[in-house]
This record gives structure tokens, C-alpha cells and sequence, in this order.
């Protein structure tokens, strides 16, 4: 009998103790480093490789959902949608050897993908969406970066009411991954505001927090230890992932 | 059963026997598998709780929806399964949000890493004890694949007609077990489910999740209906998981609880008359 009290209660130790114990760990920042270790063992195993599946037209969705946040509150931007984004210019610049300022239109000739892939959200729920954009491939071409240039930053048009600017960063391999593209149209339609207008990234290789909204700005680095908190990303600056593929 | 040492020096003389039963790779492997399970399981609830619902399908679909833990409103927790709606206030949907209140959330905060919301951080520790687990299982299996030891586990065809008698024993139906090696032919079923099927099933609808895995083997994640169904198959296999659990500690604090654990700890293991009975 005493030792099935001793065994309840050890049990129920156990399992009431795990996430008390679990928390303070969490909190401890050589443990914390120590959890996100092995963020580069499954870069290095998984990577960027293959393609994202594709879907049929049947499979899209027509509401696709809002994923992060909803239009950007600021007035510029308000204005920029209210002048049908003709003042819009996507600038590639940093170690490039030609820097240059994509209006819509230009973009908009350019080759265009369209494509129907999965968006994966990190929290766990999928969408299907039908993107038609540029390669992001074909901009790196054009504006040629140059032997120093590691990643790709994506500055966007948007904060997070506290003064974190939003940004995302890939590096030129991903980059230049086929199925990466700057999408300017969802399920044949331009973009709305909700879903990045004008300009937005697709990564169906990696989940949807890596797909920035509202991009208006690339910029070739080295690293991007300088920009922000130092992690990559608005999100990446919050705690997640840089390589975002599981 | 308990097994008193003085009776039977007094009434067989040849025992108690110690046996060196378990590895030091076996029980290494074995404790840190226990610690990641837990782990596993409270970060999994973490991020379960960022999307706390479950579809039969590849995409997002609620017109498929499993399960789903919701807060309709404040102070109400509520737990629909297969569009059957149960009150689970304090339970589920609302719950304690791990910093001493209460709020809209699935899984309550005592049992999840870190207590509070937190996906990021969930992620961090689901996606190391993930390997963990993984190196555990693997170490176990060469090391016993070596040593020979993992025939002894190994469910053979052979043992399906001595599980019933097995059963029957258990069951206290017949009086003596059938005759079996070092492990009894219902432990072979129960190891053999557990370490090559169900294990291997839940990191293989884990890896079913990733979009990176999903573009390299996309097959994968296509065998298990899709990603949101990998996802109620990862869920699965973890409730069957935790199923195999309680069987397991139930049948540790049943047959000679102190024997099992010295066992466990430092490997050797008290014969009784009965050789090999044990979880």
C-alpha cells in the first residue's frame, strides 16, 4: 500500500513537475542557446532541397487566410495604396554591383510564375493559395550581388505598433531556390493589403513566417548581425527559427 | 508480485538469483527516453495549443475537423470531438495560463513547456529532445542489434499462440505462464508496437510536418493524407504513447516495483521462481 502512495505520488511528481522545471530551464539563457543548437543540424540535413508539391486549381483557397498581421496602419502606406501604388518602388541595393528601384511596372513585365502551393503557418494550420509573381532568381540576375553578398533582407512596409520594423532574410541559395518568388498576385487577383499589397515573398519551402508582406526594400549583406535585433527577422527576433523548414 | 528474499532462502535454497539484466546503453537510453518523452509531450502540447484543433486533411479544413479546443467565451472552456461539443472548463479550453490566472487556452499551463504561451520557445525544446529521442532509439537499437539482444524482443509469429496463453495467465484463468525467454511473448508484442511501429510513426508525422521534408519527400507527408492529417496521426500516436505508458508503470509498480527500478538503475535484476516475469 505505501509504496503505491510512494509510486502515485511519484508519478504525479513527475508530471507536475516536468513544466515548473521545463519553465526555469526555458528562462536560463545557456540552456535556452543550448535548445536552439540544433537549428543547424536541420539546416544542414534538410536545407533547401526538391520542390514544394504543387496543387490543382481545385484545391485553392478563395478566402486564403490573413496570416501575421493585417494592413499596415501607417499613413503612408495608406497613401501608397490610395494612389494604386505608383509610387511604390521596390529597391535592390547594399553589395550589388547594380543597385536599382523596381516600379510595379517593371515588375509586373517581367516573366511572371504563377504557382499552387501550401502555405504552412509555423502555428500550425495550411492554406492553398495560387501566387503568381517574379522570381526572385531573375531580380538577383538583374542587379547582379556581388562575391560579399551572403543574404537577402526583405524590409517591408510595416511595424509592429512598437517600433520594430518588420523584415525577414534568406540566404542566396534559398534565394534563388525556383518556388521563391516575389508574388504580386493571390488567386488571380493583385494582392490586397491584408495579403502584402504590392509586393510580398513566397517560400513555400519553409514556413509562412518567412513569406514577408509588404516588401519594398532588398539589401544584400554579409550578415545581418547589424540589422535589428541581429537574428534575421522580425520573428527570428522573437525567438523563432531563422531556418524555418520544420 | 512481491518477493520476499527470507521465504524463499528458507524454502529454495538456490534463491534469490541476480541477473545482470539491462545494458548500461539499455538504461542510459532508457532514462533519457523517459525525459524527452515528457518533454515531448508538454512542448507538443505548447505548440498544439497555437492551432488547437485537428483536421482529416492535407490544408486547413473545418468542414474536417477532429477535434477542436475552443473558449467560446469568457470563462468557458469547451472540447468538440467529431462535432460533439463537451464543457471542459478548467480542463481545456479555458485554463491556467501559467503565470497564476486564467485565459482562453487548450492545454493548461502546468502541463506545458513553458508554462506560459510561448510557440517560439515550445518549438526550441520539442525540436531538441526530438533528436534526443531519436539518438536514444537509435543507440538502443545497434547496440542490442549487436549484442543479439534485440531477438529476445522481437515478436515472431511463432509467439502469437503463446500470447493467449499469456493473456489467460494474466487474466489468472491458468496457472502457469507459457514457457518464454527473457521476456514474455505479450512484452514482445507491446515492445515490438512500441519500438518499430509507433516510435518510428510519430517522427515520421512529425518530419511529415516540416515543408522543407515535405519538398524533398513529399510521399511522406501524401501516406499520411496530408499535412493537417499527419498532424491528428502525430497526436495520435502521442495519446497511444502515453497509453503504453501507463500500462508500462502500472506493470513496473504491479510485478516487484523496487526490483525493477534497482533494475533499471543498476542493471542487475532479482530472479524470482518464475524467471523472466517483469514489465
Amino acid at each position: 500500500m505505501k509504496r503505491r502512495i510512494f509510486l502515485a505520488s511519484s508519478i504525479g511528481a513527475a508530471l507536475t513537475g516536468c513544466s515548473p522545471i521545463g519553465t526555469a530551464l526555458n528562462d536560463n539563457p545557456g540552456f535556452h542557446r543550448m535548445l536552439g543548437s540544433v537549428q543547424g543540424l536541420n539546416h544542414l540535413l534538410i536545407g533547401t532541397r526538391g520542390m514544394a508539391r504543387e496543387y490543382r486549381d481545385a484545391d485553392v483557397d478563395r478566402n486564403f487566410r490573413t496570416n501575421g498581421f493585417s494592413t499596415p496602419a501607417d499613413a503612408a502606406y495608406a497613401r501608397m495604396v490610395a494612389g494604386g501604388f505608383r509610387s511604390y518602388r521596390l529597391v535592390a541595393d547594399g553589395a550589388v554591383e547594380r543597385p536599382h528601384a523596381f516600379t510595379l511596372d517593371e515588375l509586373q513585365r517581367m516573366p511572371q510564375q504563377t504557382q499552387i502551393t501550401r502555405h504552412d503557418c509555423v502555428e500550425g494550420w495550411s492554406a492553398i493559395g495560387k501566387w503568381s509573381g517574379v522570381r526572385l532568381g531573375d531580380v538577383l540576375d538583374a542587379v547582379s550581388p556581388r562575391a560579399g553578398a551572403r543574404y537577402v533582407v526583405f524590409h517591408c512596409l510595416d511595424n509592429d505598433g512598437q517600433g520594430n520594423l518588420y523584415y525577414e532574410s534568406l540566404d542566396l541559395h534559398q534565394a534563388r531556390h525556383p518556388q521563391t518568388i516575389l508574388a504580386l498576385r493571390l488567386n488571380d487577383a493583385p494582392l490586397d493589403p491584408d495579403h502584402g499589397a504590392p509586393v510580398r515573398l513566397r517560400v513555400p519551402t519553409q514556413l509562412g513566417y518567412k513569406s514577408a508582406k509588404w516588401v519594398a526594400r532588398l539589401e544584400f549583406v554579409g550578415s545581418y548581425a547589424n540589422i535589428m535585433a541581429g537574428h534575421g527577422g522580425y520573428w527570428e527576433d522573437q525567438g523563432y527559427e531563422w531556418y524555418a523548414g520544420i | 508480485m512481491a518477493y520476499s528474499e527470507g521465504m524463499a532462502q528458507s524454502t529454495r535454497p538456490s534463491l534469490p538469483r541476480t541477473i545482470y539484466r539491462y545494458a548500461v546503453t539499455t538504461r542510459v537510453s532508457h532514462w533519457l527516453w523517459a525525459i524527452a518523452f515528457a518533454v515531448l509531450v508538454s512542448s507538443g502540447l505548447q505548440i498544439f495549443n497555437a492551432a488547437p484543433y485537428l483536421d482529416a486533411s492535407d490544408k486547413s479544413d473545418p468542414a474536417r475537423r477532429v477535434l477542436a479546443i475552443d473558449s467560446p467565451s469568457q470563462g468557458v472552456g469547451t472540447t468538440t470531438v467529431l462535432g460533439r461539443t463537451f464543457t471542459t472548463t478548467g480542463w481545456l479550453g479555458w485554463t491556467d495560463d501559467g503565470m497564476g490566472s486564467k485565459t482562453g487556452r487548450a492545454f493548461p499551463g502546468w502541463i506545458t513547456i513553458p508554462a506560459y504561451q510561448d510557440l517560439a520557445d515550445g518549438r526550441r525544446w520539442h525540436l531538441f529532445f526530438a533528436w534526443i529521442a531519436a539518438g536514444c532509439w537509435i543507440a538502443w537499437i545497434v547496440s542490442a542489434a549487436i549484442k543479439g539482444s534485440l531477438q529476445e524482443m522481437v515478436l515472431r509469429p511463432s509467439d502469437l499462440p503463446k500470447a493467449w496463453q499469456m493473456q489467460l495467465y494474466y487474466l489468472k484463468l491458468r496457472k502457469e505462464p507459457p514457457r518464454h525467454g527473457t521476456y514474455n511473448p505479450l512484452q514482445k508484442a507491446a515492445y515490438t508496437f512500441v519500438g518499430f511501429v509507433l516510435a518510428p510513426l510519430v517522427v515520421l508525422t512529425g518530419m511529415a510536418l516540416s515543408p522543407g521534408i515535405d519538398a524533398i519527400a513529399s510521399p511522406l507527408t501524401v501516406v499520411f493524407g496530408g499535412r493537417q492529417f499527419a498532424r491528428l496521426w502525430h497526436f495520435a500516436g502521442m495519446m497511444l504513447l502515453i497509453g503504453f505508458f501507463a500500462v508500462h508503470v502500472f506493470q513496473v509498480a504491479t510485478q516487484g516495483f523496487l526490483n525493477q527500478m534497482n533494475a533499471m538503475i543498476t542493471g542487475r535484476f532479482r530472479l524470482s521462481e518464475r524467471d523472466g516475469a517483469g514489465p
